[in-house]
C-alpha cells in the first residue's frame, strides 16, 4: 500500500472551519465492518483553531463510509415505498414533474429550501438554478432560522454584514470580551482559545440565561456573568447603554465623526436605568453598571492601543422574534462604545453552521442576489443578468423567507414541488409538525442528501450526493475568510455532486446559462457575479485560495482582501454607522403574567443542527443519545419530577418528550431542550409563532412551556429509552 | 385649524411636558405627520421631559442634564407639534374646550389630557414659608432642584436630607457616594420602616457603613444664617448642621387645574379604566396626576382604586394604554392590545443605589406565624452581614417581597413579583442565588469524570495513558485525544502526570 499524503482541508461541522488533515486509507466497502478506518483526520495549525479539533470534528470521517450511506437515488414507488432507482430513471422524472407542475400552478409552485453548510459553489448555483432552471422565485435557506437577525442588524447599522469584520486572532489580545447568547464553548470548542486573554485579564462577560460551559469560563474572577431571563435581552443591552451614556463613558469623537442616530438613540436609553431593567431582566443592577464600565475600561484602553473590547453575539440573542432590534441593541451599545471599525476593538457576531457566511453571500436568500446584492436593486439585477447571460426579466423578484415558505407548503397558490439542499427541515424548522404535514402535502418533494434525513424520508425523490471530504469548493468562515475546502478521498460510487445535478436537471430544463459540474468553473463565475457587491469576490480564484494568503473579503480584483473592515469607513453612503433606537415590544412571551416556564432550545458539543450526521458517529451517540431536559431542581421539585424522569413538554405548538436532566446551572423559569433530535424528541415540535418583522427570523429561545412528568409505570419498566429510538 | 385632506384635525392638547406626556407623545406622533390630529404640549418648566428618576444623579455629578432627556422639542416642533415650554396653564375653560395661559392666551381643544404630575411635599418648618425656599434649601424634583443642590455641595460638603423613604435615602447615598459628609433626618424608627419592617434596620445599618449618619425625630423648624441653610432643628431642640438641605417628604398629585374647573378629585384626579376623568367626555388624565377608580365589578383589569404611586411606570403604562386608544378611535384602526387598562401591580419599591441593595414590594407586613390559609412568609435575617430577606405567598404566588443587602436574591424576587410568579417550594435556592461560588468544594472527580470535555475523555483514560508510559501533555493528546479541542484542560493533564510520578517517588 502507498504511504498516504494528507489532504489539507477544513472540518464540516460549525462556522470556526477548523483547518484539519484528511489522510486517506486503504478504502473500505460500504456496510462492511462499521469500523470506517479509509480515512483518518488530524488537526491542523491555522490561526482560527491552532490545531484543536472537538470530538466532532476528530469523528467526522466515521461518516463518509457509513453503512447508512445514501448510493443510489430513491425513487418513491406507487405502494409509497422508497426504492433504489438509476440517475437515467430519476431526473427526467423530475424535470418532467417540474414542468408539469408549473405548466397547472404556475412558476412559483416549485420552490428550493437551501442550506448554510453547502460549498460557496453550491449555495451560488443553487440560486442561480431556482431562478434560471426552475424559473421561480421562491427560494430561501436554512439560515433564515440562524443567521438572518444578525444579517439584517449588520447591515442596517454599518451598510453590509461580514459576522466578524476582523481577524479571530484579533480576540487574542482583548482585555474584554461580552459574549452576548453564545455558548461556545460547547458549539465551537476550539474558538475559546482565543478567550484567555479576556479571561486573564477578568473581562471574559457571558450574558446566558444558563450557567452554560461558556458562562462557566467566567468563574473565579475571570469576568462577570450575566443571566437574564429569556427574551429579555433587549432591556438588558439597553440598560448598559444607558450606564454608559448616564456615565459619560461613551466615545463622544467616535460617535462624532464616524456614526449618526446618537441623539435618538440616547433619548429612547434615558428610559432605562439598570433598577428598572433588573425589574425586566432580573439581571441586579449593581451587575448592570459593573459591566458597562468593564466594557468602557476595555474601550478605551483599546482606542489608546492597549488591549481592547469586543462585543460578540451569538444566536442566544439573535433567534427571537425581536432578534433583529435585540442585536441592533448591541451594536448601539459597540458604536456607544467606538468599538466597530476600529484597530484594537470591535463588534461581530458568531456565524453558526459550516458555511454560514457564504451561504448568505450567494444568491439562496429570497431577497438577494449574488454579492450580497439586494433582488430589487436594478443595477444588482443588471449586473447580475449581463453575468448570466440573460435578460433582467429573466430573473424573478423576490420569493418568500423560510417561515413563509414552508407555511405555503401544499396550500392553494402554495408551494407544490419542493427542492431541499444541506438541510432536514422536519427537524431543524419550527412548528415541525406542521412543516412535516406541509412536506406530506406536496405533489413532489425533491431532497438532495448522503443521509436518509427525517426530510429525505418524506422524499418522492431522494438524490445520494457527496460529503465535504470528496468534492472540491470554498466555504466563507466566520470571520469572512474564504477557505478551500478540497477532495480527499474518493466518493461511493452512485452518489454525485449536487453541482451535477444541478447541471443535468438544468440541460433537461432547458434553461439558459452555465450550469457546471465543476466546482472552479462555477467559483469563476461566482466572482464575477460578485464584482462590486458588498461581498466582493472579483479578486479571488483557486490559484489564490490555493497559494494559502489570507483572503477575507471584500477582494476585489487587483486587490489583496480586506482583513479588519470599516476601518476608514462604514459601507453605507455617507461611511458612516447607524445607531437606529430600538426598545423591547409590550407582547413578548418574557412579558406575560403569570410567568410561564420559559423554553430555550439550542445545541451540545456532542452533535450538530438536525442531527443526521452526528447521531450516526457512534461516539457522538452514545455520549448524548437523546433528548434531554434540563431544568433546575426546585422547578422540578415543585413540578414533582426527578431526575432521569421521562417527561412530556407542551406549547401552543405540540408536544415533545425527553428525559428531565436535573441541574442548578439553568434559571429556575427557564428548561432547555437541544435541537438534534428527531421524531418524538424533536424540540422544534414546540417552536413556532410570529417571526421578526425585519430579519424573518422565527422564536426558538423563548417558547412558553409545561412540562409534566410522564405516567410513573413507564419509568418503573424502564422503557422510556425506547420512545427515542 | 384644518389638516391637509381637508378634514379638522382632532385639536388635543397636553397639559404638563414630563416623562408620561414625552410617552403619550410618541404615540401620537404618526398621526401629527398624517394630519389626523394637532398637538399641542404646554409644560411649565423650561425645557422638554426628562427622567426625574435620575435628578439626584445629576444633582451630584453622576451624570448629565443632555443624558436623561425623553424628548427633543425641535424635532417634535419640526413633525409639527405646536411645543409651549416654559408656559403654565392658568385655567381650563370646559364650556368653550379651551385652556388659559399664564401670558393671556388660550388654547383650543377637542380633547384634553392633563398630565400634571405632582409636587413634592414641604413639611411645615419654622424658617420657611411655601412662597419660596431659602437658599441652600431645595427638593429634588426637577433640574432647577439638581441645579441648585450642585452649587450648594459645591459650597458646602455637609448636606442634610429631610425625609426616610426611597428618595430621602436615594439622594443621600448619591451625595455621599459623590464625598458628601450627609446626615439623613426621618421620622419614623429607621428608614422605610413602613416599607422593609425588620428589614429597614439591616438597611439603617448599611447606610451607617456609607458613612451616613442617620438620625431620627420630628423637624422643627431651619435655622439661617445671612440668608442660608446652615441648620435643622428638631424636636428637643437637636441642631442638625449642614450647608444644603434637600427635603425629600414624598410628593402629591398636582390636581389643581382640575379642581379649578370643577374635575373630581379625591388625592389625583379621579379617571375611570379608560382614564377618561369621571363625568366628562373629552378629558383625560394620565401619570402621578391621576387616581383610577373603577366602579364596574367586572372589570377583570382594576381591582379598585389605583393612587398615584409617584413611580414612573405605570405612567408610562397608562401613556401607552391612552395613546393605543387615541390611535385606534382616530384612525379607525382595531384597538392593540395596550389600548386596554395594564394589570395593577402593587408598587414596587426598589432603591437606586452604588454599594446598598434594598427592594420591596407588594404586603410586607405579613406575619410568619400567621395561619391564615394559603398565606406563607418566608423570613431569612442575618444581621451580621447585612442581609435580610423576607417573602410572602398567597396560594404560593409572590405577593410581598423585602430584600435587603442580597442583590441577586432581589432581582429575581423582584422579577418573580412583576411576574406574579410562584415561588418554588424551596424558598432557600433563591437565596443561594447571593451564596459563594461554585457552592460544595470540589471533591476529587472519579476516573468517569470527564476531563477534556472538546473530546469527551474521561480522567480515567488519560491516568491510563500516563500509567502506560506518556510523560507529556502532548503525548497523551497524540494518545487519547485529550486536549486537542480548546486546550482548556492541559493544566488537569499535567496534574495528572505530576500526580502519577509524585506518587510513584513516594516512600
Amino acid at each position: 500500500m502507498p504511504a498516504q499524503v494528507g489532504t489539507a482541508t477544513h472540518c464540516p461541522y460549525c462556522a470556526l472551519q477548523c483547518a484539519m488533515t484528511v489522510t486517506a486509507g486503504a478504502g473500505s466497502v460500504r456496510g462492511d465492518t462499521g469500523r470506517h478506518d479509509d480515512a483518518t483526520i488530524a488537526g491542523r495549525d491555522f490561526p482560527t483553531n491552532r490545531g484543536g479539533l472537538c470530538r466532532k470534528g476528530w469523528s467526522a470521517a466515521d461518516l463518509l463510509r457509513h453503512p447508512d450511506r445514501l448510493t443510489a437515488p430513491l425513487l418513491r414507488g406507487p405502494d409509497g415505498v422508497l426504492r433504489e432507482s438509476t440517475w437515467d430513471t430519476v431526473l427526467p422524472l423530475i424535470s418532467q414533474r417540474v414542468r408539469s407542475i408549473q405548466a397547472e400552478h404556475g412558476q412559483d409552485a416549485v420552490a428550493v429550501f437551501g442550506g448554510g453548510g453547502l460549498t460557496n459553489e453550491k449555495a451560488y448555483t443553487l440560486g442561480k438554478f431556482a431562478r434560471l432552471a426552475l424559473r421561480t422565485s421562491r427560494i430561501d435557506y436554512n439560515g433564515r432560522f440562524c443567521m438572518s437577525s444578525a444579517a439584517a442588524a449588520g447591515k442596517r447599522a454599518f451598510g453590509v454584514d461580514r459576522g466578524l469584520p476582523f481577524p479571530l486572532a484579533d480576540l487574542d489580545d482583548a482585555s474584554v470580551v461580552l459574549l452576548l447568547g453564545s455558548n461556545a464553548a460547547d458549539t465551537m470548542p476550539p474558538f475559546i482559545q482565543h478567550l484567555r486573554g479576556a479571561q486573564a485579564a477578568g473581562g471574559l462577560i457571558v450574558v446566558d440565561p444558563r450557567r452554560s460551559a461558556t458562562a462557566r469560563l467566567t468563574g473565579q474572577g475571570q469576568g462577570l456573568h450575566l443571566q437574564p431571563t429569556p427574551g429579555t435581552d433587549l432591556a438588558l443591552l439597553l440598560g448598559l447603554a444607558h450606564v454608559v451614556v448616564a456615565e459619560g463613558l461613551e466615545d463622544r469623537a467616535f460617535l462624532a465623526s464616524r456614526t449618526r442616530g446618537y441623539e435618538d438613540a440616547a433619548r429612547e436609553l434615558a428610559r432605562w436605568w439598570p433598577e428598572r431593567v433588573q425589574a425586566v431582566t432580573g439581571v441586579p443592577a449593581p451587575l448592570i453598571r459593573a459591566t458597562a464600565r468593564l466594557l468602557a475600561r476595555g474601550a478605551r484602553s483599546g482606542t489608546a492601543g492597549g488591549p481592547g473590547a469586543y462585543i460578540l453575539t451569538g444566536r442566544g440573542i439573535e433567534q427571537h422574534a425581536d432578534g433583529t432590534d435585540t442585536t441592533t441593541a448591541a451594536i448601539n451599545l459597540a458604536l456607544l462604545l467606538g468599538l466597530p471599525g476600529t484597530a484594537g476593538n470591535g463588534y461581530g457576531t458568531l456565524t453558526g453552521q459550516g458555511n454560514g457566511q457564504g451561504g448568505r453571500e450567494h444568491g439562496q436568500k429570497a431577497d438577494q442576489l449574488p454579492g450580497y446584492r439586494g433582488i430589487t436593486d436594478p443595477a444588482a439585477r443588471a449586473h447580475v443578468a449581463s453575468v448570466w447571460g440573460v435578460p433582467e426579466v429573466a430573473i424573478p423578484g423576490p420569493g418568500l423567507p423560510a417561515v413563509e415558505l414552508l407555511a405555503s407548503l401544499g396550500r392553494p397558490d402554495g408551494t407544490r414541488c419542493l427542492f431541499v439542499h444541506g438541510a432536514n427541515v422536519a427537524v431543524s424548522a419550527p412548528d415541525a409538525s406542521a412543516v412535516i404535514a406541509g412536506l406530506e402535502s406536496l405533489d413532489l418533494l425533491v431532497v438532495s442528501d448522503f443521509f436518509l434525513s427525517e426530510t429525505a424520508a418524506l422524499a418522492d425523490v431522494v438524490l445520494p450526493v457527496l460529503q465535504w471530504a470528496e468534492e472540491e469548493g470554498t466555504v466563507t468562515n466566520l470571520e469572512g475568510r474564504v477557505l478551500r475546502r478540497r477532495a480527499a478521498v474518493t466518493p461511493p460510487a452512485g452518489a454525485r455532486s449536487e453541482l451535477w445535478i444541478m447541471q443535468e436537471l438544468a440541460r433537461l430544463l432547458e434553461a439558459p446559462s452555465v450550469f457546471s459540474e465543476d466546482p472552479e468553473t462555477m467559483f469563476d463565475e461566482l466572482a464575477r457575479a460578485s464584482a462590486g457587491g458588498p461581498a466582493d469576490y472579483s479578486g479571488l480564484d483557486y490559484a489564490v485560495l490555493d497559494g494559502g494568503s489570507p483572503a477575507y473579503w471584500p477582494y476585489p480584483t487587483g486587490s489583496t482582501g480586506t482583513p479588519r473592515l470599516f476601518l476608514d469607513t462604514f459601507a453605507h453612503s455617507d461611511g458612516r454607522a447607524v445607531l437606529v433606537p430600538v426598545t423591547p415590544r409590550a407582547d413578548s412571551a418574557a412579558a406575560r403574567i403569570p410567568a410561564p416556564l420559559l423554553l430555550a432550545t439550542g445545541r451540545l458539543l456532542e452533535h450538530y443542527q438536525s442531527g443526521t450526521q452526528t447521531r450516526r458517529v457512534p461516539e457522538l451517540l452514545a455520549a448524548r443519545p437523546g433528548p434531554r431536559l434540563d431544568l433546575h431542581p426546585a422547578t422540578a421539585q415543585g413540578l414533582g419530577i426527578g431526575q432521569g424522569d421521562p417527561v412530556v413538554i407542551t406549547s401552543a405548538h405540540g408536544e415533545a418528550q425527553a428525559t428531565a436532566h436535573l441541574t442548578p446551572d439553568l434559571r429556575q423559569d427557564t428548561v432547555f431542550l437541544a435541537f438534534h433530535f428527531a421524531g418524538a424528541g424533536n424540540a422544534n415540535l414546540l417552536t413556532g409563532g410570529p417571526t421578526d418583522p425585519v430579519s424573518g427570523m422565527p422564536e426558538f429561545k423563548t417558547t412558553p412551556v409545561r412540562v409534566t412528568c410522564r405516567t410513573a409505570r413507564t419509568r418503573r419498566d424502564g422503557q422510556a429509552q425506547e420512545v427515542y429510538a | 385649524m384644518t389638516a391637509t385632506g381637508g378634514f379638522a384635525a382632532e385639536r388635543i392638547v397636553i397639559v404638563g411636558f414630563g416623562p408620561v406626556a414625552a410617552r403619550l407623545l410618541e404615540h401620537l406622533e404618526h398621526l401629527v405627520t398624517t394630519g389626523a390630529v394637532a398637538v399641542t404640549v404646554i409644560g411649565q418648566e423650561p425645557e422638554p421631559a426628562y427622567n426625574r428618576v435620575l435628578v439626584a444623579d445629576v444633582a451630584v455629578g453622576r451624570t448629565r442634564e443632555a443624558a436623561i432627556r425623553l424628548a427633543d422639542a425641535s424635532a417634535l416642533a419640526a413633525l409639527g407639534v405646536d411645543v409651549r415650554l416654559g408656559a403654565r396653564v392658568t385655567r381650563v375653560d370646559r364650556p368653550f374646550r379651551r385652556v388659559l395661559l399664564d401670558d393671556g392666551g388660550s388654547v383650543d381643544y377637542d380633547r384634553l389630557v392633563l398630565a400634571t404630575g405632582s409636587r413634592p411635599v414641604l413639611p411645615r418648618l419654622a424658617g420657611i414659608d411655601d412662597a419660596l425656599l431659602p437658599a441652600g434649601v431645595s427638593f429634588l424634583r426637577d433640574l432647577a432642584d439638581a441645579r441648585a443642590l450642585s452649587s450648594a455641595m459645591a459650597a458646602d460638603r455637609r448636606i442634610v436630607v429631610l425625609g426616610g423613604g426611597i428618595l430621602g435615602i436615594e439622594a443621600a447615598l448619591a451625595a455621599a457616594e459623590e464625598g458628601a459628609r450627609v446626615t439623613l433626618v426621618h421620622s419614623g424608627r429607621a428608614p422605610l420602616e413602613r416599607h422593609l419592617g425588620d428589614g429597614a434596620r439591616v438597611l439603617g445599618a448599611a447606610l451607617a457603613r456609607t458613612g451616613i449618619t442617620v438620625t431620627g425625630g420630628a423637624s422643627t423648624g431651619i435655622t439661617l444664617t445671612d440668608g442660608r441653610f446652615s441648620g435643622l432643628t428638631l424636636e428637643g431642640g437637636l441642631q442638625v448642621e449642614g450647608g444644603a438641605l434637600v427635603i425629600a417628604c414624598g410628593v402629591r398629585p398636582r390636581t389643581e387645574l382640575a379642581d379649578g374647573c370643577d374635575l373630581n378629585t379625591a388625592a389625583g384626579i379621579l379617571v375611570d379604566h379608560d382614564l377618561r376623568a369621571l363625568d366628562t367626555r373629552d378629558i383625560w388624565a394620565i401619570g402621578d396626576c391621576a387616581e383610577v377608580r373603577c366602579w364596574d365589578p367586572s372589570c377583570a383589569g382594576c381591582s379598585g382604586t389605583t393612587v398615584p404611586q409617584g413611580l414612573i411606570g405605570p405612567g408610562w403604562q397608562q401613556a401607552d394604554q391612552l395613546g393605543a386608544a387615541f390611535t385606534a378611535e382616530l384612525t379607525g384602526a382595531l384597538p392593540s392590545a395596550a389600548a386596554g387598562p395594564p394589570d395593577r401591580r402593587d408598587p414596587l419599591l426598589l432603591l437606586k443605589a452604588r454599594g446598598v441593595d434594598a427592594v420591596t414590594a407588594g404586603e410586607t407586613d405579613a406575619d410568619p406565624w400567621s395561619t391564615e390559609p394559603g398565606l406563607d412568609v418566608a423570613v431569612w435575617t442575618d444581621t451580621g452581614h447585612g442581609r435580610y430577606a423576607k417573602m410572602v405567598t398567597r396560594d404560593g404566588v409572590l405577593t410581598g417581597l423585602v430584600c435587603v443587602g442580597m442583590p441577586r436574591t432581589g432581582a429575581e424576587l423582584v422579577l418573580l413579583f412583576e411576574r406574579g410568579s410562584e415561588l418554588p417550594a424551596d424558598r432557600s435556592s433563591l437565596l443561594r442565588l447571593d451564596g459563594v461560588e461554585g457552592g460544595a468544594p470540589a471533591l476529587r472527580p472519579g476516573p468517569e469524570a470527564t476531563l477534556c470535555r472538546c473530546a469527551g475523555i474521561t480522567r480515567g483514560a488519560v491516568e491510563a495513558s500516563v500509567r502506560a508510559g506518556c510523560t507529556t501533555v502532548q503525548e497523551v493528546s497524540a494518545g487519547t485525544r485529550a486536549g486537542t479541542g480548546c486546550g482548556g484542560c492541559h493544566e488537569d493533564i499535567r496534574a495528572a502526570i505530576e500526580q502519577h510520578y509524585a506518587a510513584a517517588v513516594a516512600p
